[in-house]
């Protein structure tokens, strides 16, 4: 199993949690998050702004599963055809276990 | 060292907490989330279905079709590999009502750890 951990903008997430929930992938974990990256926040006159707030996915797929998630928020989340700066970031990270609390049993 | 990723009932987390700290386990970190699971919640269980039915037909159908996000909190437990299933048997027996969104457990491998108040790393850092 991986962990998708998806970083994207505010205004693409409700998009992003539609096409995944028509793919197939309903179970997703929303939470919100401040950062900034390489280009270290953006400034406006001469103020500095390196607190930009995203929002934060956290998908636990099956590794056969992982490249489809990864295609539609790639997809779905990109600004314009070339994308821009901000867009945000998906890192995967394994999980060795999975349990359901509601029926005790192991996996997803 | 195991990440223990568990989402559970908003409800639940002060018993949940107790339990834990009895169990031996007191430091981890909370957040709320919010989140959906593989099935769409039922929003009209509040209301009687004849009453939904007639009275607002467009709102069953708009929550009956699509996936809604629901407040979950979201503890993170970082523990040795040996006490993993301690604490994943305290969160189930306190959490399992047997009904659906009770939540989840994942558990994630963590590489290294540090104090950062006196520099210790690995198992002396918990």
């Amino acid at each position: 199993m991986l962990m998708v951990r998806a970083i994207i903008r505010i205004e693409k997430v409700e998009e992003v949690l539609k096409e995944l929930s028509v793919a197939g992938f309903p179970s997703v974990s929303k939470m919100d998050v401040v950062g900034r990256g390489k280009q270290k926040g953006f400034k406006f006159g001469d103020i500095l702004y390196d607190e930009i707030p995203k929002e934060m996915l956290l998908i636990i797929v099956n590794d056969e599963d992982k490249d489809a998630v990864i295609n539609i928020i790639m997809r779905i989340a990109k600004t314009g055809e070339n994308g821009a700066f901000g867009d945000g970031k998906i890192f995967v990270s394994p999980v060795d276990e999975a349990y359901t609390v509601s029926t005790n049993s192991k996996g997803l | 060292m195991k990440e223990v990723m568990a989402i559970i009932r908003v409800k639940k987390i002060s018993k949940t907490k107790k339990a834990l700290l009895n169990a031996g386990f007191p430091s981890m970190t909370c957040r709320n989330i919010l989140g959906r699971g593989k099935r769409k919640v039922d929003f009209m269980l509040t209301i009687s279905p004849q009453e939904a039915a007639n009275e607002i037909p467009e709102l069953y159908e708009a929550s009956s079709e699509e996936h809604r996000l629901v407040p979950k909190r979201l503890l993170t437990l970082i523990v040795q590999d040996d006490e993993v299933k301690k604490v994943v048997d305290g969160i189930m027996e306190i959490n399992s009502t047997g009904n659906p969104g009770d939540g989840k457990i994942f558990i994630l491998p963590i590489s290294e750890a540090y104090r950062i108040r006196t520099g210790e790393t690995g198992k002396y850092a918990l």
